[in-house]
Order: C-alpha cells, then sequence, then structure tokens
C-alpha cells in the first residue's frame, strides 16, 4: 500500500511542478495522498478525469465557496486550497492504475494550467499569492 | 453535481481560450474573482474603436466546470456584438443557456462582471473619447 501510494506521488512529482503535499509525511495513513495542483481549481481537475474516482479537497458543492477547514488547519494557503485533490488507495488497487492515473493527472492538469489566468501570470513572474484580488460584491 | 451536457461541451471543447496584448489601445482586460473563492477570470476584448463592434475575444478561467463554461460562452456571445449589446448580457441568460443549478449561479454572476469589466477597461484606456460617442 506504501509502496503504491509512493509510486502516485514520485509519479506526479516526476510529470508536473508546482504541485504540493498537504499535510505531513510522517504522521500521514499510507493509504492517503493529498494534494494541491496549483493553479488548477479542484472540481475541474475532477471533470476532466471522470474515469477515476477521487475527491476534491474544495467544499464547492455545499453553498459556501469557502475552502475545506481541514486543509486550512494543515496550513495549506488560501491560493492553493481550492487546487487540492484527495486520493484514497484500497488493497486491490494495481501498479498499472497509479500509472493510469499519473498519466491522466499529467494530461489534465496541463489542459486546464493552459486555460488559467493565475498560470499565465505566474509564467510571467507575478506572485499569485500576494496579489490584491477585485472581489466583486454581488458574490457575497 | 450534475452538469449540463452544453457545461460539458464548453469544458471539453472551450471556446476562444487564449491572451490578447493587454497593451494594445483597442483592447479591454476583465480580471475578476478571487483564487480563495475558487474563481478567477480573464476576459479580454478586441474592439474596434470605430464601429465599437468587439472583433476578438478571449478568456482564461481557475475554477469549476460551470465556470469554464460560463467565461466560455461569454465569449461566443460578445463576439461581433458592440459594446452596448454586449454590457446587456445578463447573468440570467447564462444560467438559462447552460442550465446551471443555484449553486453555481455565482459563475454566471462573474462571466457577466467580466464582461464589463473588460468594456470599462477598454472605456478608461480611451478616456473621454469613449464617452463622447
Amino acid at each position: 500500500m506504501l509502496a503504491l501510494r509512493n509510486r502516485l506521488q514520485k509519479g506526479l512529482e516526476a510529470k508536473l511542478d508546482e504541485i504540493y503535499i498537504n499535510g505531513t509525511m510522517e504522521h500521514h495513513l499510507p493509504n492517503n495522498l493529498n494534494m494541491s495542483f496549483a493553479f488548477v481549481e479542484g472540481e475541474s481537475l475532477l471533470m476532466g478525469i471522470n474515469d477515476i474516482a477521487v475527491s476534491s479537497g474544495s467544499a464547492c458543492t455545499s453553498a459556501t465557496l469557502e475552502p475545506s477547514y481541514v486543509l486550512k488547519a494543515l496550513g495549506v494557503g488560501e491560493d492553493l486550497a481550492h487546487t487540492s485533490i484527495r486520493f484514497g488507495l484500497g488493497r486491490f488497487n494495481t501498479e498499472e492504475e497509479v500509472d493510469y492515473v499519473v498519466n491522466r493527472m499529467y494530461e489534465v492538469v496541463s489542459r486546464l494550467r493552459e486555460l488559467s489566468p493565475l498560470y499565465e501570470m505566474a509564467k510571467e513572474g507575478i506572485d499569485v499569492s500576494k496579489m490584491q484580488w477585485n472581489v466583486t460584491s454581488a458574490e457575497h | 453535481m450534475a452538469y449540463s451536457d452544453k457545461v460539458i461541451e464548453h469544458y471539453n471543447h472551450p471556446r476562444n481560450v487564449g491572451s490578447l496584448p493587454k497593451e494594445d489601445p483597442n483592447v479591454g482586460t476583465g480580471l475578476v474573482g478571487a483564487p480563495e473563492c475558487g474563481d478567477v477570470m480573464k476576459l479580454q476584448m478586441k474592439i474596434n474603436p470605430d464601429t465599437r463592434v468587439i472583433e476578438e475575444a478571449k478568456f482564461k478561467t481557475f475554477g469549476c466546470g460551470s465556470a469554464i463554461a460560463s467565461s466560455s460562452l461569454a465569449t461566443e456571445w460578445v463576439k461581433g456584438k458592440t459594446v452596448e449589446e454586449a454590457l446587456a448580457i445578463k447573468n440570467t441568460d447564462i444560467v438559462r443557456e447552460l442550465s446551471l443549478p443555484p449553486v453555481k449561479i455565482h459563475c454566471s454572476v462573474l462571466a457577466e462582471d467580466a464582461i464589463k469589466a473588460a468594456i470599462g477597461d477598454w472605456k478608461k484606456k480611451r478616456g473621454d473619447e469613449a464617452e463622447a460617442k
């Protein structure tokens, strides 16, 4: 199980930059991996991998636009809070399945980063987490 | 989450993804939303200064499928319209077209705001000249 989880983590880290593990690796369930994929929103990620069962770390489906309070407690920054995906591994998962997930994640994250204004800004050298955002009053 | 076929279609084949040169005096840029809210839309338009027709529109969005679809649809709708016609687009039109559920209505509001922000930016760049027309 741990080997599979490590395979997933190493596979993703090899293919994608700006991805972060949420929570400490020391006290971590061996079947769980929660990662943030910067510049890509979690729910849109889920739509792209609809043949894989994972969950998004954001609370988009509830009436509030607030991100997961657990992630917040783990110290995940606000700009990364909506970019998190939780991978849960079971004892019937295989190496092939892990490799498949790695490749699909790479495809979808790359595609969505091309669509992302935050990725564009980051590539231009703008620190997205330090920006002042123009949130319209209509939203609140 | 029940996504309508149209939302899925826009998600899989978004229209007009990309950027226009911000420095171009005929380009208006609207950037709305915030990462902490999970939705950021950048909508740009190239507007003919004489006819006030929106000749080109591009978008980039950080957000859920409904947000991507709303902004993709917005670029489709504004192209070929005059500035005044584009300003008349209401978020409710987007909700209806994409069959957005109540929890996703804010995505359509953001898209409407993005259209207005882009046009506002263009007007500002032109100064009083545009207002006088």
